[in-house]
């Protein structure tokens, strides 16, 4: 008897120092196993007194009984300390650098313009295209700027030949013509792309940029309308709503035409942003010049209508913070990689 | 443009309207105003003294010492240098500290051994003129000791126009016409202002003809006994402010009556006249001038010359001629105000770069009655500033010109539908009423006259109107609205669609960068690329020698690129979404034909000798591609050798890109011999590949409809096939005799070795592909996967190959 109470206290000893579950394995062969010690006293009842054969019985299915609870129990506390070590976290630097995936993408003019399409695309409006090289028909003519007009001095044009019949566009007004002539009215349309000033270039002017048209053809589309239009435009733009005001401005293919200027987003009491002003210079629009309609085969005294003209270069400067203009054509990796 | 706020107090009361205040209100109602200043605020530190004595300096012949009282207990010792210095005199003093234009500091000095404490002022050292002949030596009544800016009543505002904001507005190019507008915004009362015609005599008029319907109206006015002195303070500091160099007391009243009513003139020596008089006529062919500013001038016939009998003494509306510039000593004096063809003066001052005061001016369509109130304001302003002129002779006045003043139909409610905002009728007439127009109602119309000075471009229309009104109003009190009506999806638009698909795919899964470019490139680029022969839209205005290309292709301005690329990191990726222009594509009305490409670079060091053969940018870039088309769900991609390859691709590793039958597209390798010439070379030696998708020729082959193939019902079995061949057998012989010889079973077909290596033998090469066989009847099993190499063993050895067994 006292030998099996020795073997289990023994048998218990080793389970509480066995310090993994290969330990553990080891035990449990060396007491249940095909050779174990359990097997051991089984096999010598025979050779005992038939008065002590049961007892023995028991009890060396006892031993085997203790040595398996006390196996599981050990295993259990082990998972346990395991489980707990691995959330302890010891070594955890939370200042280490993590690894870098290597990636690609989007030039930011194409990030601030699929936005703003997304969000007009909402509204009911197409995206247009219209071509670079452009006829001086729809950048001048049709927009109600003819030959000898003093507003030509101010889109210093790069001319493809003297006679101004193919010119790079100067902007992307032509696209409201050639909208009319494709489009059945009533319509909402913009048109975002590139377009050219012959000019000499520094961190805010260069020859090519990127600018969006809009326009409106309805019933009786008013400037309230166009208020209305130009600051849900700005909420999308900057995410919150903007003081607005409208000024005269003048352009040829809009009558009236207005500038529209907004509180500076970046400032409360004038910064460099918006030149000490408080407000900057958004976007020139206006009403549709009945010439400008009736150049796209519209019925003045029927269609009204507004347009605008969303300098999308400055605005991506604005969103981004970039200093020079140039950047945005330059193809300079160390730029482009941090969009 | 300038406006001064002191001139313009001339015609209307600027009482308690502070200057910002008033910029503010033109920038809202009328004209941007992008900066205010204060004119001359150095004048304030420099304070009216009184010569009290002046002594010869002992030790210098030209100097004197003065003794200047500026209103302290003690005069001031000053050495001065001016030869008109005298004792008596109101003088302006720049004390010890003060500081004067040019960031110059008076200090105390000593000047050959007598003190000097400040310094007598010139003209010239105050910036208010040329003269440095003598010190400038204020009115008498000047007080001693005040700043002389408060002392003479020079303070003024001077608020820059953008001229842009004034190009449909000829009346604003005067002090007049802004008060005009200030009046009305504001208001105030505009001032009277005579605005008669001149005085004339009994003399008959000067002979004037006009050959040209180019000027519509001529004046000339005989002027006698004028002699030319300096212009009264009050108008050089009023010229100055505006930023006109003060002259002569002619040319600048001439000035000045330009800048008051915005109506150019001219000045002739009526006694050096043809007795032929003024010829006002187109330019002979040939002809030439020599103008004010020493230019020699070639003129065309569409120039429009003032004549004095038949030599040229003026380009109408722009400059006189050298030599015709009038004087001191000018006894008879022939004063022109005309009115000139706008176009035409722009034309000539746009084409000889000549834009002046005056120009600028004429191009606005000025107003024909402008011409006779600019005459009368003239000798008015002459006569009082030198009562002994006359005007001895009657007035000329000639030409066709009618008043353009007009009435229009404005519809009350055609306003409020425009501007959105509950005005009444009687309302928007008063507004009209306040700009000076006349406005009358009939039914349910309002006639509104248009006075002259507005008529003649800018308010020709209804439109017109509505904008006076509005403006006038105020845009900032209208209502906002909501857009009402049905909203209908966008059509579909597959160009912008796929445009997005493709930047995302390249952007995202393929790391590379987007790039927007120039239109332009450079014909050294396309040099350097052999592209310089072909034919390109050209801008004849170019922003620099070289640079008059519009591209043709997207891909050149990525190669420009590649070197700044490179320079500053190893594995350049670059992508652009772009147009190019073909002038031999030319559309009906003569515009270019358009392509739409997307072009892409990837650049980076040599893989080197060892390395697997798809390490080549080349092989990437082709799955880059194949990617791309899958994922824009184009099937049938193919690759065949383009013949010719253009002249920047190598040779041989050129392949065009083909869905089914149609071109796409090309996918090439840098011509080895073209990237030096890229700057590609030593460090920067570069793998380089490119290649191009024509979006056109994409869109036009419709996407694959069914994508989904069965997920396989059994196991395959995977087996590895290498092969021993000849140098020259192409891979894809080979592949194709793999594919046969699994009888359908070969599901996936994968080379990932490709050796080349004396162990090998002369012009061997050994390839290796992992091999899916997977049926869609039963499981395969080794025994299956031992038949098929058995019969690749076969089928290679046909091909002059041989299985290498492991
Ligand atoms: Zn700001």
């Amino acid at each position: 008897m006292t030998d099996i109470q020795t073997l289990a206290e023994k048998a218990r000893a080793e389970v509480a120092a066995a310090a993994d579950e290969e330990a553990l394995k080891a035990i449990e062969r060396a007491y249940t196993g095909k050779d174990g010690v359990v097997a051991g006293l089984l096999a010598a009842i025979p050779t005992l007194d038939p008065s002590e054969r049961r007892a023995a019985g028991i009890a060396a299915n006892g031993l085997k009984q203790t040595v398996l609870e006390a196996i599981g129990s050990r295993r259990e506390e082990l998972a346990a300390g395991a489980l707990a070590a691995r959330r302890s976290g010891e070594g955890f630097d939370p200042t280490l650098p993590a690894p870098r995936p290597s990636r690609g993408s989007l030039h930011p003019l194409t990030r601030v313009t699929r936005e703003l399409e997304d969000l007009f695309a909402s509204m009911g409006y197409e995206v247009l295209d219209g071509p670079e090289v452009e006829l001086g028909h729809y950048n001048f003519e049709a927009l109600n700027i003819p030959a000898d007009h003093p507003a030509r001095d101010s889109q210093d044009t790069f001319f493809i030949d003297p006679e101004a019949h193919l010119v790079l566009r100067t902007h992307t007004s032509p696209v409201q013509v050639r909208a009319m002539e494709r489009l059945e009215p009533p319509f909402r349309a913009i048109a975002p792309g590139k377009v050219f000033r012959q000019e000499s270039t520094d961190a805010s002017h260069d020859h090519t940029f990127y600018q969006m048209e809009g326009l409106v053809i309805g019933e009786d589309i008013s400037v309230a309308h166009l208020i209305g239009a130009m600051k849900t435009l700005l909420r999308g733009i900057f995410g919150r709503e903007l003081e607005v005001r409208l000024r005269p401005g003048y352009f040829p293919f809009v009558e009236p035409g207005f500038e529209l200027d907004a509180r500076c987003p970046f400032c409360e009491e004038g910064c460099s942003v918006c030149k000490r002003t408080t407000w900057i210079e958004l976007l020139p629009c206006g009403l549709v010049h009945p010439a400008v309609l009736r150049a796209g085969g519209l019925d003045p005294e029927r269609w009204s209508g507004f347009a605008f003209g969303l300098g999308l270069s400055r605005l991506v400067m604005l969103r981004y913070g970039i200093d020079d203009v140039r950047h945005l054509m330059g193809g300079d990796l160390r730029f482009l990689e941090q969009f | 443009m300038y406006i001064s706020t002191r001139w313009l107090s001339r015609h209307v009361d600027l009482d308690g309207l502070d200057a910002h205040e008033l910029a503010q209100q033109l920038t809202l109602s009328t004209c941007e105003i992008e900066g205010v200043e204060p004119f001359a605020p150095h004048l304030s530190a420099v304070r009216v003294g009184h010569v009290v004595s002046r002594e010869p300096h002992p030790d210098a012949d030209k100097l004197s010492v003065c003794r200047v009282d500026i209103g302290e207990d003690e005069p001031l010792q000053i050495v001065c240098g001016a030869p008109n210095v005298a004792a008596g005199q109101r003088v302006a003093v720049a004390t010890v500290g003060t500081v004067l234009p040019g960031d110059f500091k008076i200090k105390k000095s000593k000047i050959r051994g007598v003190e000097s404490r400040g310094m007598i002022c010139s003209e010239r050292e105050l910036e208010l003129g040329d003269d440095h002949s003598g010190i400038w030596v204020l009115p008498e009544d000047a007080a001693i000791g005040e700043g002389v800016r408060e002392a003479l009543g020079l303070e003024d505002w001077v608020l820059e126009v953008d001229n842009k904001s004034l190009t449909h507005r000829p009346d604003l190019w005067g002090h007049r016409g802004v008060a005009r507008e200030v009046a009305a915004i504001t208001g105030r009362k505009l001032l009277d202002l005579d605005l008669s015609g001149p005085p004339t005599g009994s003399e008959p008029p000067p002979p004037v003809r006009i050959e040209s319907a180019a000027c519509s109206r001529y004046l000339g006015l005989v002027i006698e006994g004028a002699r030319s002195e300096r212009a009264p303070l009050w108008m050089r500091m009023l010229l100055l402010a505006v930023g006109q160099r003060p002259i002569d007391l002619l040319v600048d009243l001439s000035n000045f009556v330009m800048l008051d009513l915005g109506q150019p003139n001219h000045l002739f020596d009526q006694s050096a006249l043809s007795p032929e008089g003024i010829v006002v006529r187109r330019a002979h062919p040939g002809e030439s001038m020599t103008t004010l500013d020493g230019e020699e001038r070639s003129l065309e016939p569409s120039d429009l010359v003032i004549c004095s009998g038949d030599q040229p003494v003026a380009l109408a509306g722009i400059m006189g001629a050298e030599g015709s510039k009038v004087g001191a000593g000018t006894e008879r004096l022939l004063l022109e105000v005309a009115t000139f063809d706008p176009a035409v003066v722009r034309r000539t001052s746009a084409r000889l770069g000549l834009r002046t005061d005056s120009s600028a001016r004429f191009e606005k369509h000025l107003d024909p009655t402008l011409p006779l109130q600019a005459a009368g304001h003239f000798a008015r302003l002459l006569r009082e500033l030198e009562p002994g002129v006359s005007f001895p002779a009657q007035l000329a006045d000639v030409g066709e010109w009618s008043d353009p003043a007009t009435t229009l139909e404005l519809r009350p409610e055609r306003v409020r539908r425009a501007l959105g905002g509950e005005l009444s009728d009687d309302e928007q007439a008063s507004l009209l009423e306040r700009l000076g127009f006349g406005v009358r109602r009939e039914g349910e119309c309002l006639r509104v006259e248009v006075p002259s000075a507005r008529a003649t471009k800018d308010v020709t229309i209804e439109q017109d109107l509505i904008e006076e009104i509005g403006r006038l109003y105020r845009y900032g009190n209208l209502p906002e609205a909501p857009l009402v009506g049905t909203i209908r999806p966008p059509a579909p638009d597959p160009t912008r669609r796929m445009v997005r698909q493709i930047q995302d795919r390249l952007a995202g899964d393929a790391r590379f960068h987007e790039v927007k470019s120039y239109s332009f490139q450079a014909r050294d680029l396309h040099r350097r690329l052999g592209l310089d022969e072909l034919e390109y839209v050209t801008v004849i205005n170019p922003v620099a020698e070289g640079l008059e290309r519009v591209r043709r292709d997207v891909l050149p301005s990525l190669l420009a690129v590649a070197e700044l690329g490179r320079r500053h990191r190893d594995d350049v990726r670059l992508f652009e979404v772009g147009k190019g222009y073909r002038p031999e594509c030319a559309g009906e009305s003569g515009e270019p034909g358009e392509v739409h490409q997307v072009a892409l670079l990837w650049a980076g060091p040599p893989p080197g000798q060892d390395a697997p053969y798809d390490q080549a940018r080349f092989w990437r870039l082709r799955g880059v591609v194949e990617d791309l088309l899958r994922f824009l769900e184009r099937d049938g991609v193919g690759f065949v050798p383009l013949d010719p390859p253009p002249p920047w691709a190598h040779p041989v590793k050129c392949l065009e890109i083909r869905l089914g039958e149609q071109p796409v597209g090309l996918v090439a390798e840098l011509d080895p011999g073209a990237a030096p010439r890229l700057g590609l070379e030593g460090e920067l030696e570069s793998d380089v590949a490119c290649a191009v998708l024509d979006l056109g020729a994409l869109l036009a082959v419709p996407a694959r409809t069914a994508a989904y193939r069965p997920i396989p019902r059994f196991p395959g079995v995977k087996v590895d096939v290498a092969i021993l061949a000849p140098g020259d057998l192409p891979a894809g012989e080979l592949a194709a005799a793999i594919e046969a010889a699994g009888k359908g079973v070969v599901a996936d077909l994968d080379l990932f070795d490709l050796y080349r290596g004396e162990s090998l033998g002369a012009g061997k090469k050994s390839l290796a592909w992992h091999v899916l066989l997977q049926s869609e009847k039963k499981t395969l099993t080794d025994k299956d996967a031992q038949k098929f190499l058995g019969r690749v063993e076969r089928a290679v050895e046909k091909l002059g190959a041989e299985l290498r067994r492991a």
